[in-house]
């Protein structure tokens, strides 16, 4: 197992820049959520990780050297864009791919039959894959992709596609390979999924890196914190808005006083002063979820 | 278990197992057999029907006339006058004959009118083998010998030594006629395939995967080469049912009737040397537009865009068919030889001079090192856009950046 480092990697198309300058690095056995709109420069930079693309500028490297052939066979890949022969059977299909990063048969023939147990695709061992529905093709493909046991699986909006038990099914295969120490990268907009994946995230927009961090760095950075006061009260209200930085934010689901405050504000005083002003059943300093990191980190409004 | 032998197996066994490669090569076989047994079958049955004639007129003519027309018709009936033309039922009523030939004097010489069922079929054959008749009614000589001097002997001898005889010879053309038509077809069946198959993983993403995991020359040369190897087999099986009719049709009809047998198959002989050189320029020619069609393939992103990348490479290939065509009429002329040299063309012209001449070995070796170089330069070129064409998606490249991709 080896750790994985993207230094200031570029890449463009012409007069697009894909990729402007991104960094970062995947300690072995360790998860990272890529995350940014639709043409942000993840895949390009997926692509680069794979070697399928060559960065115009910085550097991709496994345990310190180039990621060459022999090192890519070590990958595995989960590309966006679904790729399948349609004739081929679906036992044929994973271990034709299993072959291909060196699983020798027969032992490959044996690893995709425990795959398709794994993921529920017994039944369809025998059919071609274009008989499948979307779904069971996403699986096939990641049967594919992790067949071989990969150090770095690279997966490239993997739950697309997916119904919810299918994509708890996929969730708890990612965690057995995570287990197993496979490294992960992978790209969603199912923020949920993330982040009870990942330990670790990189926001990319526009070619270049937002945020980087675990999930508690990028909290920790965040420029502001929320505080939800209750119950919702004029005295407790006056003293909110005379806070220096405070900003009221719509209500949430239930009836509580929501202010968005400087990260550097005294929490601890402002609830001795609302306490001193009146009763206050609950006070809370929310954290910032994922998503609103990642909509802030894109500039969007959080 | 390298990555070359793992694409080759999948690939070979993906081929050999699809439903094209099966119906093509059967196809071509049952094609080539029908080929060969046809024109002995059908010019059996019509040499039989149509050689019943029945001769009117002079008893004395007539009877000279059917030993001389003894040779391609059989007179079912000798009348001495008809009264009027005769009629269709006429002729079914005279076993079923094809013609009557009316026979009499005119002047000095012999005036043959005829009334057939097919018009155009009697003419010739009638005025060469009634024309001593012509030369005794003229010049008093008997009519025997005439006939016995009206044919010269003429022996023509190659003076290569190659065929012993001026049929030998024309049987070679029409071996290598056949032969030409199957390396068009294996060629271009198995390039095509290479073009579906590169098509089919591009369009469905699957290049991508394989890039990422294998370099894609060795993914293009794994590709060539299993097409290669079921190109093998799919030749070996058509030469193999060309061979066996051939041999069919002269056990079964040679004998009976000779002028039955087609001397296109019936004197079938493939030297091991012509077999040799029909396997080289096989996997030549399909090297080179195997890599062309790969190329060309990888650069579409609809399979319905196949047939605009695939139109302009037949050009060549029809080309060295026709070429090929005008080789076997002159296969020494020296602008057949200067297309028997050049690439992608010269397998087709080339083959064709081998089968039908003595070509000296340096030219042989020529034409092959120039294909060979030519093949490995495509495969150069080919591997550069097929290894950046994989991965382009979107708008098709323009020619300016194939030829800037190539420069890169």
């Amino acid at each position: 197992m080896g750790t994985l480092v993207l230094s200031n990697v570029a890449r463009s198309f012409g007069e697009v820049v894909a990729v402007r300058d991104v960094s970062f690095s995947v300690p072995p056995g360790s998860t990272l959520g890529l995350l940014g709109p639709n043409g942000a420069g993840k895949t390009t930079t997926m692509r680069m990780i794979l070697g399928i693309l060559i960065p115009d500028r910085g550097s991709v490297t496994w345990d310190g050297a180039p990621v060459d052939l022999r090192v890519r066979r070590r990958f595995g890949d989960l590309p966006e864009e679904r790729g399948l022969y349609g004739k081929l059977k679906v036992r044929e299909q994973i271990a034709y791919f299993g072959r291909l990063h060196g699983v020798p048969p027969p032992d490959d023939v044996a690893r995709a039959d425990a795959w398709i147990e794994r993921l529920g695709l017994t039944e369809f061992a025998e059919r071609p894959c274009a008989e499948l529905s979307k779904g069971n093709q996403q699986k096939v493909q990641v049967a594919c992709a992790a067949l071989h046991d990969p150090e770095l699986l690279v997966l490239d909006e993997p739950f697309s596609g997916l119904d919810p038990v299918n994509a708890e099914t996929l969730l708890e295969a990612l965690r057995a390979l995570k287990a197993g120490g496979t490294s992960l990268i992978l790209s969603s907009h199912q923020m949920w999924q993330i982040e009870d994946l990942c330990e670790s995230f990189c926001v990319i927009a526009d070619g270049t890196m937002r945020a980087r961090g675990t999930l508690r760095e990028l909290r920790a950075a965040w420029p502001t914190r929320i505080v939800e006061v209750e119950p919702v009260a004029e005295q407790l209200r006056g003293i909110l808005d005379a806070t220096p930085g405070a900003r009221a934010l719509a209500e949430a689901d239930r009836p509580a006083l929501a202010y968005e405050l400087p990260a550097d504000a005294d929490t601890a005083a402002l609830l001795r002063r609302l306490v001193a002003a009146g009763d206050v059943t609950r006070f809370e300093r929310v954290d910032p979820s994922l998503r609103d990191i990642y909509l802030r980190a894109i500039g969007a409004a959080a | 278990m390298n990555t070359l032998a793992v694409v080759f197996n999948a690939e070979f066994v993906r081929r050999i197992r699809s439903r094209a490669f099966v119906a093509g090569t059967l196809i071509g076989a049952v094609s080539i057999v029908l080929i060969a047994m046809l024109p002995a079958l059908v010019g059996g049955m019509l040499s039989s029907s149509s050689k019943k004639i029945v001769l009117a007129g002079d008893p004395a003519l007539t009877a000279t006339a059917r030993t001389l027309l003894k040779r391609d018709f059989t007179v079912v009936a000798m009348v001495p006058k008809l009264d009027g033309p005769p009629s269709a039922q006429f002729l079914d009523a005279h076993d079923k004959a094809s013609a009557v030939a009316v026979l009499a004097r005119s002047g000095e010489g012999l005036r043959v009118t005829a009334y057939a069922r097919d018009p155009s079929a009697f003419r010739d054959t009638f005025a060469a083998d009634l024309a001593p008749i012509q030369i005794a009614l003229a010049t008093g000589a008997p009519v025997q010998r005439v006939a016995a001097h009206s044919t010269v002997p003429v022996e023509v001898h190659d003076v290569s030594g190659r065929f012993a005889t001026a049929s030998a010879a024309d049987a070679a053309k029409g071996i290598a006629y056949l032969f030409v038509m199957l390396l068009y077809l294996a060629i271009l069946l198995n390039a095509q395939s290479i073009m579906t198959s590169v098509a089919e993983e591009k369009t469905s993403r699957i290049a991508e995967l394989l890039v990422a995991t294998l370099d894609p020359a060795r993914l293009l040369a794994a590709k060539i080469l299993a097409a290669a190897a079921t190109g093998f087999i799919q030749l070996g099986v058509w030469v193999a049912a060309g061979m066996l009719s051939g041999r069919a049709v002269t056990t079964l009809f040679a004998r009976g009737d000779e002028a039955a047998s087609a001397p296109l198959f019936g004197s079938l002989s493939v030297s091991s040397g012509e077999i040799l050189a029909f396997l080289a320029f096989f996997a030549v020619g399909f090297a080179q537009y195997g890599v062309l069609y790969a190329a060309a393939a990888s650069l579409i992103n609809r399979t319905e865009d196949l047939g605009s990348v695939a139109g302009p490479l037949v050009v060549p290939v029809v080309l060295g068919i026709i070429l090929a065509q005008i080789g076997l009429q002159f296969p020494n002329s020296p602008s057949v030889l200067v297309c028997s040299l050049l690439p992608l063309i010269s397998p087709f012209v080339m083959f064709t001079r081998i089968a039908v001449s003595n070509v000296p070995a340096w030219q042989v070796v020529l034409s092959l090192a120039i294909n060979v170089a030519t093949a490995v330069l495509l495969a150069w070129l080919s591997g550069r856009v097929y290894r950046v064409g994989l991965l382009l998606y979107g708008r098709p490249p323009s020619i300016k950046q194939i030829v800037a991709t190539l420069r890169a």
